[in-house]
Parts: structure tokens; C-alpha cells; sequence
């Protein structure tokens, strides 16, 4: 299913950098100069777009509608509902931009949050539990992981049919992103249950809940499970995002 | 429940981040995050600490008849919309394939054929524009000490907004513009651009059961209730 079925090996070489030390790379300077000019390009246009210019809205649409649109697919797959979903997301964003402060975030978090939560409210429409599928769906022991859906085989058969072979599942993307961000040591601390229930809530926008029934787990353990996981991971994600020269501008 | 305690806000931050606060929960929390500031840091701390998550996530472009969707839907012109898309190289380079086309120029159609509905339906514009004073109130005169001129468009299709002087609110607030109709609730016309910059409302019909202009001040973001919660420090009779 994915090209990242052992990750151990490719981690190493980025272990170092997960010291506190300063990146001293040429091409990952430029890589946080480049991510912090887009910060500052994309508040600026959020600044325009809350006081009504269309051009800007424009250029703010061209430059993030494409990442959104894929968070959003991540979390809705049905197509038309994921297009019209991004459409209510740049309606909201023409309409509450002036509430985005830009000394108090990043732009793009602002959006993806905007993002996600709209997806997420576009599943939680429509009736009954998303079906979930990921690679790792039988871990909590159980009969496998196709027990939550109700719909029975032939919805899993068309599900796994729209989903593309090679597309890398949500504990993929979530190795991946640990990867780039030289997050293996804090992940390690994580036990597997907890790496799982997160990338599921955040890849798949799934519930407590939902996480609880895909992993065949208590409602209680999966809550804390998500919570430790995201306390243990804190301080790795804020050497991260310093590194990127992101959160310095939050007060 | 009590959201001043650092913990709590730090783990209701946490969730909102990860998207695991639902519903009820979550929209009570952003209604609280302007006028929290720990709680409003917290989220933006979380925001920034999963974003590191976002990146991973592989683009998609979307359609263009999703920008056409936005524009009409905001600005109530598939034409305009389709107009915009034109000038700029890089959507034409995305547009393809002739049904699209004809998609596209159907909806045209029919964005035109309901202006012309519209047109038909409204009394014989007036040429001149209509100006609006509106006036610092005793109240709100404290607050936010300007008044601002609306001029509205004889169609009642657009009004532009501009204060008398710079318009300054700390950044817990937003002022907020508002059509007030002889009776019944005030329509919410958008928030005002702060400095001295005009704000633009491009909506038809302002001037249908409208009898004054009214400007609020607001938690930011603007009146979650959609209507006016705080003080009107401007109005103007038309």
C-alpha cells in the first residue's frame, strides 16, 4: 500500500537534527526563509481580504486552494461534497479574515484549521459513521478493521476501489511528517496506539469516538491516548516549529 | 467551566487543534477565544505545533468551477467571475476541455437571466448615488469618536463606506456595519475595515426595508448571534 513500510532506516540520517542545535544547511535556511516569507505574504493577504479587496482574495485563493482542497479530501472523499465544502471554506474566509490576527498565528494554520474543521463538519452531516481504511486498522485485536461501517463488503470493495493504491495512509503521512521534521525520537516515545489514534484524528478528521470504534478500543483509552500523545510530542513540536522560525512571532 | 486555568485551555487548545472538540464544544470555544487571550495563545500554539502535519498532505487542485462557485456566490456574478479567470494566465492555463466551456457559459446564462429578472423587478433606478451621514452616537462617541459616510449606489447594489477620521479598535474587537430596517432585526452588512481605508459592501437590495445605517462594536470576527451585541457607536437615517 505505501513506499513508507520501513521507515527505520531512511530516519537516521536526519536523527541528528533533532537536537536543539541550530540548523547551520544552507538549503534548510533557505527552505525557513522561503516558509516564513510565505507566512508573511499570506498574512498580508488576509489583511487585504478583510477589508474587502477581491484581488487579493484572488491571489490568497490561488496560492492556498489547492493544499485545502487536499487536507479536505483527506477527510471528506466524496468529490462534489469536498468541492462544495472548499467553496464554503473561501466564503468564510472572505467573511471572518479581519478575525485573523496575524501577531497571534501563522496564516496557513489559521486556514487549515478553518479547513479542517469545515471537513469535518461536512462528514458529521451526513448520517451514520465514516468508514475509515487505513493500513493499521485491525491493530486493537478484534475482527479486523472493516467491523464500523455496517455498510458490509460491497462499500468496502468501492471504497478501496476510489482510494488509489499507492496513496500513503494517515500513519504514513504522520511517519513522514516526523521524518521532516526530525521528530523520530519524540515519536518513539509514543506507543503505537497513540500514533495511530492521532494520525487518525488528524489525517481523517475521526472523532474520540470514531478513533475508539476503528481501533476496536474504550471510548476512555483512546481520549487519553490522544492526550498524552500530543503532551509527549509538545516540546519536539516546539524545538520544530522554532527551527522554522514560525512560532517566534506568537506572543 | 472554567477556561483561565492554564491547563484546561492548553488541552481544549490541543483539541481544537487536532479537530477531536466537536460541534457545540468547538464553536462555544471560538466564540470565547476573543475575548480570552490565554485561550486565543493556547490555539494558536497548538495551530502552529500540528501544522507541521499539515505539509504532509499531497496538494490537489481543485476544479475551476469551484472559484466560479466562490465568486458567484459572494459577488452574485458568474460573468464577473468568469471575467477575472480570463485575465489571469495561470487560471486559463488550468481551465480546459470544452464541456467546461459550455458549463461555464450556461451558468453565465443564467446569472444573466436573473440579473435581467432582478432589473425587471426594481423600480426605475435613480442616477445619483445616495449619501448617508452617519453620526457618532453619545454612547459610542467614547469608544470609537467617528462618523462615517456610506454612499450607496441608486440600485441599492453596492455601498462604500468611509470614516471621517482613522478608525482604531484594540484587537479583541471589530466594528461591525448594519442595514436597520422601520421594524424588525437589524441585517449584518460585514465588518469595517479599520484605518482610513472605505469598506465596499457589494450586496443587492440595500436599500429594500432600510431605513438606517448603523455601526456596532463587536467582539473580532464580528456578532456571532447575527445581530448586534454591543454598542452602536454610529448610526445615520436615510
Amino acid at each position: 500500500m505505501s513506499q513508507h513500510s520501513d521507515g527505520s532506516g531512511a530516519g537516521t540520517n536526519n536523527a541528528s537534527n533533532a537536537t536543539d542545535a541550530p540548523d547551520t544547511t544552507s538549503a534548510a535556511n533557505a527552505a525557513n526563509a522561503a516558509n516564513a516569507a510565505r507566512d508573511d505574504r499570506l498574512a498580508e493577504l488576509m489583511a487585504r481580504v478583510a477589508r474587502a479587496d477581491r484581488a487579493a482574495f484572488e491571489a490568497l485563493y490561488r496560492a492556498t486552494s489547492a493544499t485545502l482542497f487536499g487536507l479536505v479530501l483527506r477527510i471528506n472523499r466524496e468529490r462534489p461534497q469536498a468541492e462544495e465544502v472548499l467553496q464554503e471554506i473561501y466564503i468564510a474566509v472572505w467573511r471572518q479574515a479581519a478575525s485573523f490576527d496575524r501577531q497571534r498565528g501563522q496564516a496557513l494554520a489559521w486556514l487549515t484549521a478553518l479547513a479542517r474543521h469545515r471537513a469535518i463538519d461536512s462528514v458529521r452531516r451526513k448520517a451514520g459513521q465514516p468508514v475509515t481504511i487505513s493500513r493499521f486498522g485491525a491493530a486493537g485485536g478484534g475482527g479486523g478493521g472493516g467491523s464500523d461501517g455496517g455498510g458490509g463488503d460491497a462499500d468496502e470493495i468501492d471504497l478501496l476501489e476510489r482510494l488509489p493504491s499507492d496513496e500513503p495512509g494517515p500513519l504514513d503521512l504522520l511517519d513522514d511528517a516526523s521524518r521532516a521534521h526530525a521528530l523520530e525520537r519524540c515519536m518513539d516515545g509514543l506507543s503505537g496506539e497513540q500514533r495511530s489514534s492521532l494520525a487518525l484524528a488528524y489525517y481523517q478528521g475521526l472523532s474520540h469516538a470514531e478513533v475508539a470504534a476503528h481501533l476496536s478500543q474504550p471510548l476512555g483509552t483512546v481520549k487519553s491516548w490522544v492526550r498524552r500523545g500530543l503532551q509527549s510530542l509538545r516540546g519536539c513540536l516546539d524545538r520544530a516549529t522554532q527551527r522554522l522560525g514560525r512560532v517566534g512571532r506568537v506572543a | 467551566m472554567d477556561y483561565a486555568r492554564p491547563e484546561r485551555a492548553d488541552r481544549l487548545a490541543a483539541e481544537y487543534a487536532l479537530g477531536t472538540l466537536r460541534g457545540r464544544a468547538r464553536r462555544r470555544f471560538e466564540q470565547l477565544m476573543p475575548a480570552h487571550p490565554a485561550l486565543a495563545r493556547a490555539a494558536a500554539h497548538w495551530l502552529a505545533r500540528l501544522q507541521l502535519f499539515a505539509g504532509q498532505v499531497q496538494p490537489v487542485e481543485p476544479p475551476a468551477r469551484v472559484w466560479t462557485g466562490i465568486q458567484a456566490r459572494l459577488f452574485g456574478s458568474a460573468n464577473d467571475a468568469q471575467a477575472d479567470l480570463g485575465s489571469d494566465p495561470a487560471a486559463a492555463r488550468r481551465r480546459g476541455g470544452q464541456l467546461r466551456f459550455w458549463r461555464t457559459l450556461s451558468a453565465g446564462a443564467i446569472a444573466a437571466a436573473l440579473a435581467m429578472v432582478v432589473l425587471l423587478n426594481r423600480p426605475a433606478p435613480e442616477a445619483a448615488p445616495l449619501v448617508v451621514i452617519l453620526r457618532s452616537t453619545p454612547e459610542g462617541g467614547q469608544l470609537v469618536p467617528t462618523g462615517f459616510v456610506a454612499s450607496v449606489s441608486a440600485d441599492g447594489g453596492a455601498l462604500v463606506l468611509k470614516p471621517l477620521a482613522p478608525v482604531s479598535v484594540d484587537a479583541a474587537h471589530a466594528l461591525e456595519l448594519w442595514a436597520v430596517p422601520k421594524a424588525g432585526a437589524p441585517r449584518s452588512l460585514g465588518l469595517i475595515a479599520t484605518g482610513d481605508a472605505p469598506t465596499t459592501v457589494k450586496r443587492a437590495k440595500l436599500l429594500v426595508d432600510t431605513s438606517a445605517f448603523a455601526v456596532s462594536l463587536e467582539p473580532a470576527g464580528g456578532s456571532a448571534t447575527g445581530k448586534p451585541t454591543g454598542p452602536i457607536v454610529s448610526a445615520g437615517g436615510i
